[in-house]
């Protein structure tokens, strides 16, 4: 089996609902072995995109190559996916359903239950192994779900949303096993809002909005090209003294720290010796933006704005 | 088509239907229900609930009542006590009150009055607790006949004994068919024809609504996305069509063999059921009737489950299932329902057409064969075009399916379900 450079690769794919378009001429490329960050607000279109890529949607335009094949059912088994609504078979005992959903992935029946009881091991569940699925935590059955999205070592892991409702304990047991998936060699697209995440895990990204690329590439040289625009601060001084300073744009401030956002055009050092004329400066450091910055910064409107769009039509 | 995972998805919807509580209890509650109409029910229509019956006879002056309480006490199930034989002198209300008020205090069961007629002699009445066995009234009813037939037959020379044998003898029935003449035809035919019929529409409707149900369950909670990357729609959709199959021939299995132990085993210990019942296990069981019943049950289960899975993947929700549902079900009840013309019927043209659309071809057909046997050539023409309503329908539900199992939020409309039928 060779292992094409891109795992997965669409060119201007084009879904279109009855009187709206989910996915609007989307190009992305997923390096092998990497994991790939798809970002963008509710409603962005990231779950209708990770569908017409996976085949479970025709596509109305454009090209997806997935594992070097331009269809995706035919390599179907290779693929393990995770919908972000998430359901089980609520009657069946838990190892069975591993074992089934292992087992219509192209594992046999025996090899399918092995697996299915090394995993439940894995994600500490092999005590429920005999209960019924339904009668599961949700965040238990969440872990179960991750187990039956990659239990066949698929190449291509694709997890939309997998961190929603988790506790602290799960979300560092998932990011762990997210992280070993790349070890083993699979390549995984993640679709998340949970910008930490991103930071944490992700090598690459795309930001979408409207079914649109917005932003797209190696988280590193995303941040780089914005330079460190980003003043970190740790001061005393009395409140309101960081309001209107001289080259900055936006100033969070909580008192004791406060980040500042510069103008595009400011003098960082400048910036700084003007700080020092306000407070007393205890720390100070230039920093990239946060993704979750870039990412307001993108999308911001849709946040703070009501979509004007459909009321234009209306 | 994947052959492996097709036998993965029915073996899983196999599974789940057998272990499910429905299907459990239908397994045992049928039979145990068939086990209670066949031989319970019979038991006790065959006794009443006291074993003697004290009747008392007031006579308003057709001097009958001492014929009549000789009639009465030759009747033995129930036993019939005469506890009084009284001249009355009209049956009006105050003259009836004290004997009521007996049958109140249940000294006495009931009491009959006899009233004079101008055209038939006289004319009788029972007044009892307990007027709801028929039975029993229909051997009151015929003491008091033949009691009045004595007196109208005194001195005409006709026999008494005579008519008495003709008031008790029945319309007896042959069936001729090409096979040959049999006895009893239509009772063990509707007996036969029904017990089939209520099978079928019974596994059908348990196994096929537990399939819809699972497919909506399985659409809500976004499983079918998991399961559509692993297999495709046709083979997910066959895979459960056939384990549902493979769940209502095991309950059919369990149902049949059930039944022949009952009636090869229990029933000859049991001879008053046999004698009630009138089952000739003979007329009953026939091998053609078996061969016939094995093809149309599988076909007919085939198709309605088919329906039923396609229903099922255009509902988002179990509500709207339960409406579609009927919608698919309204064939199979119209057919149930068309048995009933049929067994009265069954060379009509209207019956023959029946038997030839898909939809009911399984129970009309079905009854056509085992009232009145149909040429060989409409048999095998109703089981071909059920076949291919089959094909039909399936590859029609297959185009569907795919389109309609992952729309969320909305059902689909019959045009957008016809444009995909359309397309590709």
């Amino acid at each position: 089996m060779s292992t094409p450079a891109v795992a997965l690769r669409c060119q201007a794919l084009v879904k279109r609902f009855a009187d709206t378009i989910a996915v609007d001429h989307l190009d992305l490329t997923v390096p092998t072995g990497t994991i790939f960050g798809l970002l963008g607000p509710n409603g962005s279109g990231k779950t209708s995109a990770i569908r017409t890529m996976l085949g479970i949607y025709v596509p109305d335009a454009g090209s997806v190559e997935v594992l070097g094949s331009s269809d995706p059912m035919a390599v179907r088994h290779r693929i393990g996916y995770l919908p972000e609504e998430r359901g089980l078979y609520a009657k069946m005992k838990v190892i069975d359903q591993l074992a089934f959903l292992a087992s219509i992935r192209g594992l046999d029946q025996k090899e399918a239950t092995r697996r299915a009881g090394a995993w439940l091991e894995r994600v500490g569940l092999a005590d429920s192994a005999q209960s019924p699925t339904g009668e599961l935590s949700k965040g238990m059955q969440q872990k179960v779900q991750f187990a039956s999205a990659v239990i066949h070592d698929p190449d291509l892991v694709v997890l939309d949303e997998p961190f929603t409702g988790l506790d602290p304990v799960n979300t560092r047991l998932l990011k762990e096993l997210i992280l070993e998936q790349r070890k083993r060699g699979a390549t995984v697209l993640l679709s998340t809002h949970l910008m930490e995440q991103v930071e944490a895990l992700c090598e690459s990204i795309c930001l979408i909005d409207h079914g649109r690329a917005v932003l797209s590439g190696v988280l590193a040289d995303i941040k780089a090209s914005y330079g460190r625009n980003t003043i970190d601060l740790e001061y005393r001084g009395t409140a309101g003294a960081l309001a209107s300073v001289p080259g900055v744009r936006r100033c969070e401030d909580t008192g004791q720290e406060a980040r500042l956002e510069l103008e595009p055009d400011a003098d960082a050092q400048a910036v700084i010796r003007s700080l020092l004329d306000r407070v007393e400066i205890q720390a100070v450091r230039l920093d990239h933006p946060h993704i979750e910055e870039i990412y307001l910064e993108k999308v911001g409107h849709r946040e703070t704005a009501p979509d004007t769009t459909h009321a234009a039509t209306a | 088509m994947n052959v492996t995972q097709i036998i993965k998805i029915a073996r899983r919807e196999f599974l789940a239907r057998v272990r499910s509580r429905a299907f459990i209890l239908m397994t045992i509650m049928v039979p145990a229900f068939m086990a209670a109409y066949m031989f319970v029910l019979p038991l006790l229509f065959s006794t009443t609930g006291t074993e003697t019956l004290r009747v008392a006879v007031l006579d308003t002056g057709t001097d009958l009542a001492d014929a009549l309480a000789d009639r009465l006490a030759e009747i033995d199930r129930p036993r019939i006590d005469v506890t009084e034989r009284t001249l009355v002198p009209d049956d009006s209300d105050e003259t009836r009150a004290p004997y009521s008020d007996a049958v109140r205090r249940e000294t006495i069961d009931g009491y009959l009055v006899l009233v004079e007629d101008p055209v038939i002699v006289a004319r009788a009445r029972y007044y009892a607790r307990e007027t709801g066995n028929p039975p029993m009234l229909r051997a009151l009813e015929r003491a008091v006949e033949s009691t009045i037939l004595d007196r109208l037959l005194v001195d005409t020379g006709v026999d008494v004994a005579q008519v008495r044998a003709l008031l008790r003898s029945d319309l007896g029935t042959t069936t001729i068919s090409a096979e040959g003449e049999e006895e009893g035809g239509f009772e063990a035919a509707f007996f036969s024809t029904f017990a089939l019929a209520m099978l079928l529409y019974m596994a059908v409707i348990i196994n096929g609504q537990g399939m819809a149900l699972a497919i909506v369950e399985e659409k809500s909670s976004r499983l079918i996305e998991v399961i559509l990357g692993a297999v495709t729609a046709t083979e997910f959709m066959t895979g459960k069509i056939l384990g549902v199959l493979g769940s209502g021939l095991t309950q059919l299995a369990v149902w049949v063999g059930v039944a022949l132990f009952g009636l090869v085993f229990v029933l000859p210990t049991l001879s008053v059921g046999a004698e009630i019942a009138g089952v000739d296990l003979a007329s009953i069981l026939s091998i053609e009737l078996l061969v016939y019943f094995s093809i149309l049950f599988t076909l007919g289960y085939f198709f309605y489950s088919i329906l039923f899975a396609t229903v099922a993947a255009t509902c988002t929700s179990t509500e709207e299932l339960s409406q579609a549902l009927f919608a698919a079900m309204l064939p199979l009840i119209v057919a149930l329902f068309a048995t009933f013309y049929v067994l009265a019927n069954p060379s009509t043209l209207a019956t023959r057409v029946l038997s030839l659309l898909p939809p009911f071809t399984p129970l009309v057909m079905l009854a056509r064969i085992n009232v009145l046997p149909p040429p060989l050539w409409e048999v095998w023409l109703g089981i071909m075009l059920l076949v291919l309503g089959i094909l039909v329908t399936g590859w029609l539900s297959a185009k569907i399916f795919r389109y309609a199992l992952l729309m969320h939020g909305k059902r689909p409309t019959l045009p957008e379900l016809l444009g995909v039928m359309r397309a590709s």
